[in-house]
């Protein structure tokens, strides 16, 4: 069982309805780029947040997390969950283009990826206008460890968390 | 009169749609994903060779799955030489042993993902579409071209 612990001012921000984002993705499914329509997803599903943070976006291939070392992994652990979803917020006052990415890959009982590199889930491009929010779902699940990466030729700051969800059944 | 809550071990917080009464989910249980094999094969032109190795056709690469809807087979793959893989399944009974000799072919041989491409990943569902709940499944791989043997690695991963 699980439950989240979120503050005053996450909670605020769920309930404010964003602008929806015009993302334009390649490979990726996109849905409606506010927090808000995350909000069904916490009454029947079991969801985790993987990770929530600022990433300072650069003209390199960077991990939510900022380091540019492609061996390690944005979120481990997520093999119970068949979906993960990155939502962000980019600041600044021009128009939003951020590359992104997303590699996976499964480890052994020791935590030791089953062999070199990643897979690649996809990868897409956010373009929006100035301070929209944009919500990307990842769709290949029970994956061990996943790399999310952005980069942008202008510098900028993005908020952002990623989520993972779980099926779940009525006992 | 508001009502009130421990927000945590400090504080005390009135209901409001800032702060809400914490909940959890009640009557329902996440579902679970459980690995059910690691192993590394060397793929081989032999036929009915298993994932665990095994040319024994009737001997499961995987029991007691009956409580899986669906497994998810995460692969590296070292080598780039054509290869095919079969998926069988059965059901067995109260003691586990399978109904009847032999097998249900749910995966025909196909192409395993991946052929050309040395040093690359795969994912397949099984089955792909619908559920499963088979009790045994055999997975079978084969290299169908090419000269040289490889390792495969790969995890199970069950999903109820």
């Amino acid at each position: 069982m699980s439950a989240e612990r979120i503050t005053r001012r996450e909670m605020l921000k769920r309930l404010i309805v964003a602008p929806v984002g015009a993302a334009a993705l390649a490979t990726l499914p996109v849905r409606e780029g506010s927090a808000a329509v995350l909000q069904p997803y916490y009454e029947p599903y079991f969801v985790a947040v993987l990770w929530e943070g600022r990433t300072r976006c650069d003209s390199l291939w960077r991990s939510l997390k900022g380091d540019v070392v492609a061996i390690l992994p944005t979120v481990q652990g997520t093999t119970p969950y068949d979906r993960l979803y990155w939502t962000g917020y980019a600041l600044g006052s021009a128009p939003v283009n951020v590359n992104m990415r997303v590699w996976a890959r499964a480890v052994d009982h020791n935590g030791v990826p089953l062999g070199n590199g990643w897979r690649a889930i996809g990868q897409a491009t956010i373009q929006t206008p100035p301070q929209r929010w944009f919500r990307v779902e990842i769709p290949e699940g029970h994956w061990d460890e996943y790399r999310i990466e952005v980069r942008s030729a202008t510098p900028r700051l993005v908020y952002s968390r990623v989520i993972a969800s779980q099926g779940y059944w009525k006992e | 009169m508001p009502v009130r809550f421990l927000r945590n071990a400090s504080e005390l917080a009135d209901v409001s749609w800032e702060t809400p009464l914490p909940v959890q989910v009640a009557n329902a249980k996440p579902v679970p994903a459980d690995t059910l094999l690691v192993a590394t094969t060397t793929v081989t032109t032999d036929a009915n060779r298993d994932l665990l190795g095994s040319t024994s056709t009737e001997l499961p690469t995987l029991d007691g799955c009956g409580q899986y809807r669906k497994l998810v087979w995460f692969y590296f793959r070292a080598g780039a030489d054509a290869t095919n893989y079969r998926v069988l399944a059965r059901a067995t009974d109260m003691s586990g042993a399978p109904l009847s000799t032999g097998w249900q072919e749910i995966v025909p041989a196909t192409p395993l993902p991946g052929n050309g491409v040395a040093n690359s990943w795969g994912r397949i569902e099984i089955p792909s579409t619908g559920d499963g709940y088979y009790d045994q499944y055999r997975i079978e791989v084969q290299r169908t071209a090419g000269s040289n043997n490889y390792s495969l690695t790969s995890k199970i991963v069950g999903v109820r």
